[in-house]
């Protein structure tokens, strides 16, 4: 499986992990990526410049698997990504189709820089797989005036085709989408894929077709493989993209083509879902406005000055109007005050204190001294 | 604005300034109870007769009165996968909030894209004329919302394409 990034984050950080802090413990990782890539990282307190890293990759095509170890070309690559650091193990680890040897000790000053290479194994292998392939295809696949297809596994349900044709290479990718409107987006990104590809401004890039069946040279290829909901994206590579350094690029883009236009479908998706946000909240803002309050409310403030007035006191003048005010309240709102009714009103208009059957009476202690 | 909408536009306009004269009206079946008529249809002589509203086969407005409530469906254009795509994903991210709206169904009527219902309650709450601005507004705002978002997305299509087929160069 691919990704934009060729270095694994996780790898890169367990190693630069290794590489800068010193042991007190053994380390031993398992890692696993996409679901169908394995790392297996160990290093001991006992001998701690040499780390071991193992990996499990998926092979790219059945049709090229000699055994289950990688090839030569591949090895090479490997090597390449610093000869001095990394040492290839022989055999590799059970269950992993290459160890290596990180020798931390001999790291060169850009440090990180190699770690990140390191970190970036399993796409070196993936790339030099199809890399590999591409050179290697003669001659004898023409079979009744058809090139046979190779098809390439790098996810169950994303394999793609390489076709070699005399002048030409040919990439054809069947595309499978979940959901329709992710069909619907992907379909208007492979127009626009054709357009750009036909226009003058891209000339030199590979040429681009789409097309919702299946192209002619992909006929005997399983029903299964053939069924899209996508249609086929074919891009016809020509000497001049595997020329030199381009090689590595046109391969590296070629297997992330599908993570690419899944990208490219999320962040449409997300995109649509923010403008879908912002125009809620415009139109949300348009219907606040049609309350009958609001225009009330401006009338009122327009209308009253003292209001205006107010608003400019300060507080402790605020403090003593409201203490002003609530004494004149009180004034106004307490009863009748005559002299001399309150002994009137004891005398002849209260009520008598009844005392009931049911209560008793609580006597109080005697607490003065009993004498004999 | 393209002359077509325009009318299209002012005769919806007119049609609800002259529906939207609503009043309180208790359920006759059911006693302390009070519904939109328009929902129910439970009495004919609380109906008035539905006006439908054309601009073109795919766009269309269906204007139902009754005595206490008021529907409005809409029919907005689709002209390609895309645009069907998109005011199918818009209008259901609209319904689904639909309290925030106050006026707006959560389910479109059959036939219809999104729905509208207004009571004599929203009109006591809202002022008229700024409710019928609103509606035609929101008319408005969703063709050109849809429209820029089709731009949009192919415009980001081709970005995205010109970049990809630039690492091949």
């Amino acid at each position: 499986m691919a990704c934009f990034e060729r270095a694994s984050p996780a790898l890169k950080e367990i190693l630069l992990r290794l590489y800068r802090d010193e042991r007190t413990i053994d380390v031993d990782h398992h890692l696993h990526e996409f679901g169908s890539v394995e790392y297996y990282i160990q290093s001991t307190v006992s001998d701690p410049d040499r780390t071991y890293l193992s990996i499990s990759t998926p092979i790219l095509s059945q049709a090229f698997l000699i055994s289950t170890r990688l090839s030569r070309y591949t090895m090479e690559k490997v090597k390449a990504i610093s000869a001095d650091v990394l040492e290839i193990m022989e055999p590799p680890k059970e269950g992993y189709q290459l160890t290596l040897r990180l020798n931390f000790a001999r790291m060169p000053h850009e440090s990180i820089k190699t770690i990140t290479d390191i970190a970036a194994v399993q796409g070196v292998i993936l790339s030099s797989q199809l890399e590999e392939m591409l050179m290697n295809v003669n001659s004898q696949d023409v079979a009744q005036g058809m090139y046979k297809p190779i098809k390439l596994v790098y996810h169950p349900r994303e394999p793609f085709y390489v076709i070699k044709q005399p002048q030409k290479i040919t990439a054809v990718f069947p595309m499978r989408f979940k959901e329709k409107t992710d069909v619907i987006i992907a379909t208007a990104f492979f127009q626009e894929l054709m357009d750009v590809a036909n226009s003058k401004a891209c000339a030199k890039a590979p040429h681009c077709i789409w097309s919702p069946i299946p192209p002619p040279e992909l006929r005997g290829e399983a029903i299964e493989d053939l069924s899209t909901n996508g249609g086929f994206v074919s891009f016809d590579i020509t000497s001049r993209h595997i020329e030199g350094k381009r090689l590595d690029k046109t391969v590296w883009n070629l297997l992330n083509f599908y993570a690419f236009v899944k990208n490219h479908v999320k962040s449409t998706r997300g995109f649509i879902q923010r403008r879908m946000r912002t125009c809620l909240k415009s139109l949300v803002e348009v219907l606040q406005k049609t309350g009958l309050q609001d225009d009330q409310q401006i009338k009122k403030v327009k209308g009253y000055k003292r209001m205006k007035k107010l608003v400019n006191f300060s507080k402790s003048k605020i403090f003593r109007y409201r203490s002003d005010f609530t004494s004149k309240l009180k004034r106004i709102r307490s009863r009748l005050k005559i002299h001399g009714f309150g002994h009137f009103r004891r005398k002849w208009l209260s009520f008598p204190n009844f005392s009931s059957k049911t209560k008793y009476r609580k006597l109080e202690k005697d607490t003065s001294p009993q004498h004999n | 604005m393209a002359n077509s909408l325009r009318l299209y536009l002012t005769c919806i306009r007119n049609t609800l300034e002259a529906a939207m004269c609503l009043q309180n009206f208790p359920c006759q079946e059911v006693e302390r109870h009070n519904k939109p008529e328009v929902e129910l249809k439970t009495s004919p002589e609380l109906l008035l007769n539905p006006v439908l509203i054309c601009r073109n086969e795919a766009e269309r407005c269906l204007i139902e009165t009754s005595i206490n409530s008021l529907r409005i469906s809409l029919k907005v254009k689709q002209s390609d996968e895309l645009e069907n795509i998109l005011t199918k994903k818009f209008l259901r991210f609209l319904s689904m909030r639909a309290e925030a709206f106050q006026v707006l169904r959560r389910k479109p009527v059959q036939g219809y894209d999104i729905s509208f219902l207004i009571t004599n309650y929203h009109c006591e709450e809202m002022q008229k004329q700024k409710l019928i601005d609103f509606i035609v507004q929101f008319m408005e705002d969703i063709d050109k919302e849809i429209s820029e978002l089709k731009l949009s997305v192919n415009t980001r299509g081709r970005l995205v394409a010109t970049e990809f087929l630039k690492q091949f160069i």
